[in-house]
């Protein structure tokens, strides 16, 4: 059964990059450019997994986060954020947030796979 | 396919060509390079523009130029009958392909000929400038002059009536 | 591969060029702190892409440069003009090796390491950074074993998409496993919230993946459940039949397995080794830290289209504008009202449309002024002249096609102003002018072309010296009188040069020719004007890539014809025969004299004695001159086609439009019209 994910970041270069390594293993991919969009694209698509940077303009990825879980059919659904090494203090923040875990940058595909396949079946 | 002579006809060399006159006078032009025949539609001139350039028509959304033919070979202007049709024609000028309505009294009819039996235009001083004609195709009674409509149309000749208006009004002071 | 190369690097580019714009806003002033943030950021997510790409030099590179910022931004450092000069320098460094991130090319490497040195001088000023390592692979701590794992989730550990049974899987991909779950007793279902998780469970597993694995499948679940890991053997043991055999009887009933039994029970197997077991793991609540307050940026968000696309957008829009015309016109010819309330809404809706699309190819000139404003500043600092940098109508728009094009003309316009035009402060003051000098670009619409001009107040052009060239050159005989314009048009001759010396900045002014080549293919003219000591203005002019225009459709002797409705200012009505005698040809309008052209009669149809004619008077440059039409038919939004270059040197009439029902309306240029007919004048009046 096809998976669908959703990456939701403001940097073209990610996206391109994280999408390419989760089509290769055979993940469908869908791509937002900030939460806002985000949002959008999980309201008009079936998303098994949304992988989201943290900032980004219009809504960044902890207010996205929120949004996300707010929404009953989306409480369970998991959701990874991207984050640098300096950054202790915001993988608290969206865990608490209820961001379901993290992916460290930069990353390589085979680690971005290994987190994948932690959280979705 | 061989001839009475025993040469070869490549079949290449048979052209098709549509004949329409000027007055009396008689010409052709290779099918290849008309891209329709209208009726004279509704005609927008463009002022203080060369008296050859009879104004502008709109073929299906695009806004094409109309040409008197019969200016350009030094005839009276055209007068409209039912007979008169536009030519619309490709012509290359510096390797750009240009399309352009040519006003015509008459079109005659499309017929084949062996492009080898066309013979080049004399010598003598014609009425017409000689690169306007590419040879003679004799059909009965009559010659008809088949022409490089390239040339004939040719973009380089636009310099005509406008600028010297202002340059012989210039001479004169 | 090389796709997403060209991704990096044109976003690279984007964010270069964001952060030259913040640098130069810092340096007239230094402590604006949202700058300040932004610098940071844009190095920041610069710093994060490069090493997406392996890019390790350049990473490594903005480290040191953000490590500057980010002290700065907390206070710890100030931003000095020595920091701001490397960091500028070291900008200029990353332009280049975005495409050179091995330093292969010459001189990279030098320029590289040189400039590391300057800024982690400057960023070791204020307390220690810490240097920027990739990701180290962990040490792996490979030993084989049999670990116990207690793994509890809290009853909120669903809630945020958490699946502990994907963990269990992640363990059991470990090596041989046994797993026992338990469930908590439902005390009253009535009251038992479903999303709660109430199971937990005890899991062997024998393998030689390190601790650390281990506890890493735990990663995200860390704060959300108890998890005990011990280590109890030194060998596998799951795969022992008789361990297992006893260890399931251990739990008939569903009851967790018990660490002292299974040691137990391990124990009292016949193995070679026994080891101790290892201390729990003491898994660690991160410390609580305060929650820093998420700056809302103002980026506007953007995303890139294809140009094809953008190209079929607005010929439909052409088109649909069009037929929208033919809507319009229909609706007028017959009586339902219904139908005319529907075309008047299709019409604001196209023209909104058309608005929308065509502006999407459009970008503000302001975009280009931030690379001029740069060039300005070093040269100043190169030549040693004072000059400061003014922009004037920014908001301009144009194709962004073209603004690429023009940037490099423009570029080595200004180059020629501040080498050759701007004289040195002492030299200025002497003349009696500010010290400082002047290079000016504005940018302005005027009926359907856009203008740019680059304006100096420097030594102005000697168009004696010119003359002297261009005779000397073959250009016109001595004997030739040509107006200085005429003269000044010799610049931009190929051959031509006016600088006595050949300067390192700007090369020879060979260059005018090329940039007049420029300016041409893009379709537009460029000329000069200059009074000595004054300064040199250049006017490029060039005609605007949108092809719908709003007009004012008028009617002489039943040819229609449009004029675009952005030079019309007013319309009057005037008497025919107070036109035509009138010999100074100056009419009086709301008390003031006003030029005027009689179309009727420049298009040389029959001239009216007698009746009305409306006078459109409309601006040209700086005056104002009215138009006289039979009579205005209405506004009209014309979707201009080109006319064919059969009537290239019919140049007041700048295309044509076909209308509603199928006739044309030539579209006039009205500057060329006051131009011909100035032309004209001069003419009759020498007669």
């Amino acid at each position: 059964m096809e998976k669908n994910i959703l990456i939701v970041d403001d940097s073209e270069s990610i996206r391109l990059v994280v999408g390419m390594g989760l089509k290769e293993a055979g993940y469908n991919v869908v791509a937002g450019i900030n939460g806002a969009d985000g949002l959008r694209l999980l309201n008009e698509n079936k998303v098994d997994l949304i992988i989201s940077d943290l900032n980004m303009p219009v809504m960044d990825g902890i207010t996205f986060l929120k949004e996300v879980r707010k929404q009953d059919k989306y409480k369970f659904l998991p959701l990874l954020i991207l984050t640098t090494e300096s950054q202790e203090s915001k993988k608290l923040e969206a865990k608490q947030a209820g961001a379901t875990g993290w992916i460290i940058k930069p990353f390589v595909k085979d680690k971005l796979l290994a987190v994948v396949k932690k959280v979705l079946v | 396919m061989k001839t009475e002579d025993g040469n070869e006809l490549l079949i290449g060399q048979t052209k098709s060509f549509l004949s329409f006159k000027l007055d009396s006078e008689h010409f052709a032009i290779p099918v290849m390079k008309i891209m329709e025949i209208l009726e004279v539609p509704k005609i927008t001139k463009v002022p203080q523009a060369p008296v050859f350039l009879v104004g502008v028509i709109n073929l299906r959304g695009a806004v094409l130029p109309v040409i008197d033919t019969r200016v350009k070979f030094g005839m009276t202007p055209i007068d409209f009958t039912i007979n008169t049709c536009i030519l619309v024609v490709n012509i290359t000028f510096n390797d750009e392909e240009i399309m352009v309505g040519a006003l015509v009294d008459f079109v005659s009819e499309v017929f084949d000929y062996d492009e080898r039996k066309i013979k080049p235009s004399p010598t003598i001083v014609t009425k017409y400038r000689s690169d306007y004609i590419e040879g003679m195709i004799q059909e009965d009674d009559h010659f008809m002059m088949v022409l490089n409509i390239d040339k004939v149309f040719s973009l380089n000749d636009l310099e005509s009536i406008v600028e010297t208006k202002i340059e012989k009004t210039e001479e004169l002071l | 591969m090389d796709e997403l190369k060209a991704t990096y690097i044109q976003e690279a580019q984007e964010l270069l060029e964001n952060l030259e714009s913040s640098l130069l806003v810092l340096e007239d002033n230094p402590s604006d702190h949202s700058n300040i943030e932004q610098v940071f950021r844009v190095m920041h997510t610069l710093k994060g892409n490069s090493s997406m790409f392996g890019l390790s030099v350049i990473a490594e590179f903005v480290h040191d440069l953000e490590t500057i910022y980010d002290k700065i931004r907390q206070s710890k450092m100030d931003l000095s003009k020595g920091i701001l000069n490397c960091t500028l320098a070291a900008l200029d460094h990353l332009k280049l090796i975005i495409f050179d991130s091995d330093l292969q090319e010459a001189g990279n490497k030098e320029n590289h390491y040189r400039l590391i040195s300057e800024i982690r001088l400057y960023a070791d000023g204020g307390n220690e950074s810490t240097p920027f390592q990739m990701n180290s692979s962990e040490v792996e701590d490979r030993s084989m074993g049999t670990y116990f794992i207690h793994f509890e989730p809290n009853s909120d550990f669903l809630l945020n998409g958490s699946n502990p049974l994907l963990l269990i899987n992640e363990l059991a991909e470990l090596g041989p496993s046994y797993v026992v779950p338990h469930f908590k007793t439902v005390e009253d279902l009535s009251t038992f919230d479903p999303t709660s998780c109430i199971a937990s469970w005890d899991i062997l597993v024998e393998t030689d993946a390190s601790m650390d694995a281990i506890k890493d499948v735990f990663i995200f679940a860390e704060d959300d459940a108890r998890i005990d890991i011990h280590k109890f053997m030194l060998t596998g043991i799951i795969q022992n039949e008789q361990f297992l055999a006893k260890a399931k009887a251990s739990h008939l009933r569903p009851e967790h397995l018990v660490l002292e039994e299974i040691i137990e029970i391990a124990a009292s197997i016949p193995v070679e080794e026994n080891e101790e077991k290892e201390q729990l793991v003491d898994v660690q609540a991160a410390a609580p830290v305060s929650k820093k307050s998420i700056e809302k940026e103002k980026a506007i968000s953007s995303i890139r289209v294809s140009s094809d696309k953008l190209d079929e957008l607005m010929n439909l829009v052409s088109e649909l504008v069009t037929t929208q015309a033919s809507l319009s016109l229909f609706s007028e010819n017959n009586t339902s009202a219904e139908l005319e309330v529907i075309s008047e809404n299709i019409e604001k809706l196209s023209r909104r449309l058309r608005d929308i699309s065509f502006g999407m190819t459009l970008v503000q000139i302001n975009n280009m002024f931030a690379r001029f404003q740069r060039l300005v500043r070093d040269m100043s600092d190169m030549l040693g002249k004072e000059v400061v940098f003014i922009t004037e109508g920014g908001e301009t728009e144009l194709d962004k096609t073209i603004i690429e094009t023009l940037t490099d003309p423009l570029m080595h316009i200004i180059r020629n102003s501040m080498d050759h035009g701007i004289e040195k402060a002492d030299v200025r003051e002497q003349k009696g002018k500010p010290r400082q000098g002047m290079v000016k670009l504005k940018a302005y619409y005027s009926g359907i072309s856009v203008f740019i001009q680059i304006i100096d107040d420097g030594k102005g052009i000697d168009v004696r010296k010119v003359r002297e060239k261009a005779i000397s050159k073959g250009f016109m005989r001595e004997e030739d009188e040509l107006s200085d314009k005429e003269i000044f048009d010799f610049i931009f001759y190929p051959g031509f040069s006016t600088a006595e010396v050949v300067t390192d900045v700007s090369g020879r002014g060979v260059g005018m020719d090329v940039v007049k080549r420029n300016i041409t293919d893009l379709k537009g003219t460029i000329s000069v004007e200059s009074k000595p000591d004054h300064g040199t203005t250049l006017t490029i002019k060039l005609p605007l890539s949108l092809s719908i225009i709003d007009g004012l459709l008028v009617d002489i002797s039943g040819v229609k014809y449009v004029i675009p409705l952005s030079v019309v200012r007013k319309c009057y009505e005037v008497k025919n025969e107070d036109m035509l005698k009138n010999f100074n040809k100056l009419l009086l309008l709301d008390e003031r004299q006003v030029p005027y052209i009689n179309l009727r009669q420049e298009f040389e149809y029959e001239v009216a004695m007698e009746g009305n004619s409306q006078l459109i008077v409309v601006s040209d440059g700086d005056q104002e001159v009215g138009i006289s039409v039979d009579f205005i038919v209405g506004e009209y939004q014309a979707v201009v086609k080109p006319i064919s270059k059969y009537y290239r040197n019919q140049d007041f009439v700048s295309g044509a439009t076909i209308l509603g029902d199928g006739s044309i309306a030539l579209v006039i240029d009205t500057h060329k019209i006051v131009e011909l007919y100035t032309k004209h004048v001069k003419m009759e009046g020498k007669l």
